[in-house]
């Protein structure tokens, strides 16, 4: 088991901080403040705060605060930010419109 | 235009032989470079501020001009959310400031 | 619906996705590549500085005239470049999704070359998200691609040597650069891109960091205060500055996505930069017929990448069968030597935060260089390039273990003597005679040599710098030659201005100063500017 699957331990209390209010996913504006506090709630997995944040859900798809989002977790946990799994990779990699994305090419010769 | 570099000591002039377009930004008139991303012709006329955001309604502009961090997105030709660093200036533009996804400002929606 | 189908299809046309190309189609490979941008070459044409290494890696080169090469060579191997085309999704079975303009098209390759390069990292201050903040790579696309100025007043977050050669260029573009910031307490990237910048008159901030980016609308100002051991703000150690932008070099992270959504192995490897897949030696992934190159593996330079594509090229065109294993074997041989060459020295992956004291020749590092940006004038005579002798010679400022060795070549009377180990610190031959080509000077990537007349009667000194800013000065014309630390030394005098094609953009400007300076100028500011 390791430090992160371990749920008995006790990361302490959410103390709040005065840079709170720093935006860190700059598409769904999600603040500091809040994924910090969303771990202390038990949000232990980047996947479970992105569902629950939508921090790194939005046009950039997380290409800018993933990094940012992972390592404010980890310093929350107490763990290497290596030991966190990244979100899912999923399609579209990049914003498709959904019109567009649902419109399949009939003569795709280059 | 003032933003641009007339000579560079490496690369000469950059914009030589370009066709010169006339856009709106704003409802404003303004010219650039057909062809160049919209984001770079508005720099080149001192534009900063390319949106508000939906939450807090707070400025953003260009900041990764290759396409990946979308906050230089603006409504342009009517359409909300167009990369304007991706998006290749053409005549007769109509870009507008993008508040959350609107080209209303907030007090207006 | 409809699927086509390529032998190999590569995601990226940067240097390592063209390169792998280029290799596979050499071999008689139907290759497609995918990038979503409107042109070719990733970040190459934003490179207008000389690349390091030696001849094979196209050193001397300027980054964007090697983009020119790689393109020509991707068109008259039959490379298949296909722009505006964002690759979505990377399924079982290797089945590309793209959409090029309003649709998805489907593919299918028997091998896949995933060279997605990488994205810039990006550090959490008060007004990061103010128009006016940007990355670094944003304020080199808006100069060098379109010839926009990213802004004014600038300053520099990051000493690596996105930071150093960014702010450098933006000098170029006409731009002032009021500070280079970092919060690490030595410079980053290379000693010699650090010189170049400091001698113009930049102060660099180490162990420094942004507090606060200021402004309502958009950046007008920036506090930036002194950090400790933990990166912590030291209370009453502000700085502030009048900026309009602050461009931000605080490095790279791979674009790896792809790899995994293919379900590749992956790990997270801090040496790497990031999320990246797990390898063998050529790039090949956990799965079978899925490839890696360049950054999207591994945070490194495009000279690298070069190599690494054409490696995954001639390993994807063997597993297909359109190569024997013994070619194969025969062309990795080759160009493992040559990334072998070009990751040694005191930058290379092996020795990332290591802290290294001494030059491979036992010569104490300059610390002053790496705190502030210049070699200390009591310092630079410990290193072997910097000799004296009577009548023109070179001085080489050269003082760290990089894979680079233009110099070398450049000198046809053999001055200068480097050896076949390319990170060696060039060292001057004083047997030999110098002939004031100026070659050399214009040769080097780092801008590190200097043509030196000790003695050139009347109690004067002459020195010939490398000179890339406009607008050039003239002979005759009068102004203050600086120091390495960019301040103001003494009174000079252009006596020649040396342009040609064989110096590619390098100028050489000759000053005229009192002798007592002749190993301390080392930049000139014309009278007006000073």
């Amino acid at each position: 088991m390791n430090e992160l699957s371990n749920r008995s331990r006790d990361i302490g209390e959410f103390i709040p901080q005065p840079d709170d209010d720093m935006i860190v996913c700059r598409c769904e504006e999600v603040t500091k403040g809040e994924i910090r506090k969303a771990v202390h709630e038990g949000l232990w997995t980047i996947a479970e705060i992105r569902r629950y944040l939508r921090c790194g859900m939005g046009l950039c798809q997380g290409q800018t605060c993933a990094k940012l989002v992972k390592g404010i977790v980890a310093r929350e946990l107490k763990v290497s930010p290596a030991l966190l799994e990244p979100a899912t990779s999923r399609s579209p990699m990049r914003p498709v419109e959904m019109h567009v994305f649902a419109k399949e090419t009939e003569d795709t010769d280059l | 235009m003032a933003g641009r570099i007339a000579q560079h000591p490496i690369l000469g002039c950059q914009n030589e032989n370009k066709k010169i377009v006339t856009f709106h930004y704003d409802g404003k008139e303004m010219k650039g470079f057909e062809g160049e991303p919209i984001a770079a012709a508005l720099k080149a006329n001192g534009v900063m501020v390319h949106r508000y955001t939906l939450k807090q309604h707070k400025p953003r502009g260009i900041f990764c001009a290759i396409g990946r961090c979308t906050d230089c997105v603006m409504v342009v030709d009517g359409e909300p959310n167009v990369r304007t660093c991706m998006t290749p200036l053409a005549e007769g533009m109509d870009v507008r400031t993008q508040y959350g996804v609107s080209d209303k400002p907030f007090d207006q929606q | 619906m409809k699927i086509e189908r390529f032998d190999l299809i590569v995601v990226g046309a940067g240097p390592s996705g063209l390169s792998a190309a280029i290799e596979a189609a050499k071999h008689g490979m139907k290759v497609v590549v995918f990038d979503e941008n409107a042109r070719p070459g990733g970040q190459l044409f934003k490179q207008i500085h000389k690349f390091f290494g030696s001849k094979e890696h196209k050193a001397k080169i300027r980054g964007f005239h090697i983009g020119e090469q790689l393109l020509k060579e991707a068109d008259d191997a039959g490379v298949k470049v296909e722009l505006n085309a964002t690759v979505a999704g990377l399924y079982q079975d290797r089945e590309v999704v793209v959409r090029m303009g309003d649709e998805v098209h489907h593919f299918k390759g028997d091998a896949i070359i995933i060279a997605t390069g990488a994205a810039e990292n990006m550090v959490l201050f008060d007004g990061w998200t103010l128009p006016g903040v940007m990355g670094a790579g944003a304020a080199q696309t808006l100069m060098n691609l379109y010839g926009v100025k990213p802004g004014e007043r600038i300053l520099m977050l990051g000493s690596g040597n996105v930071g150093l050669v960014v702010s450098y260029q933006l000098l170029q573009a006409g731009c002032q650069v009021v500070a280079l910031v970092d919060a690490a307490p030595k410079i980053g990237g290379y000693g010699v891109h650090a010189a170049k910048v400091a001698r113009t008159g930049v102060p660099f901030y180490l162990s420094h960091t942004i507090k606060k980016a200021e402004g309502t609308d958009h950046v007008t100002g920036v506090t930036i205060a002194e950090v400790d051991n933990h990166f912590q703000f030291i209370p009453g150690t502000d700085k502030h500055f009048d900026v309009d932008t602050i461009c931000v070099a605080v490095g790279l992270s791979p674009m790896s996505q792809l790899l995994k959504m293919a379900g590749c192995k992956m790990e997270d490897n801090p040496k790497r930069g990031g999320q990246v897949p797990i390898i063998g030696e050529y790039g090949e992934t956990s799965v079978p017929g899925i490839f890696s190159a360049g950054d999207v593996s591994g945070i490194e330079e495009a000279s690298s990448a070069m190599i690494e594509g054409r490696m995954s090229g001639a390993v994807a065109a063997e597993y297909l069968g359109y190569i024997t294993k013994e070619e194969k074997e025969e062309i990795l041989a080759k160009l493992k030597a040559s990334l072998g060459s070009l990751r040694e020295g005191m930058f290379a992956p092996k020795n990332r935060g290591k802290d290294i004291k001494e030059t491979e020749e036992g010569i104490p590092i300059s610390t002053n260089l790496l705190h502030k940006g210049y070699v200390l004038d009591s310092e630079i005579e410990r290193f072997p390039g910097v000799t004296h002798k009577k009548g023109v010679h070179p001085v080489i400022e050269c003082t760290q273990n990089i894979p680079c060795n233009p110099c070398q070549d450049a000198c046809t009377r053999h001055c200068i003597k480097i050896g076949s180990h390319i990170t060696a610190l060039p060292a001057v031959d004083e047997t030999a005679d110098c002939i004031n080509c100026g070659m050399c000077v214009a040769s080097c990537p780092g801008q590190a040599i200097f043509l030196v007349n000790e003695d050139a009667g009347d109690r004067k000194a002459e020195i010939t710098l490398p000179y890339e800013f406009l607008p050039l000065p003239e002979t005759g014309m009068k102004g203050t030659a600086l120091g390495r630390d960019g301040q103001p030394l003494c009174d000079a005098e252009v006596t020649r201005v040396r342009s040609s094609k064989a110096f590619d953009g390098t100028n050489l400007l000759t000053i005229s100063v009192p002798a007592e300076f002749a190993m301390k100028a080392r930049f000139f500011k014309a009278a007006a500017q000073a």
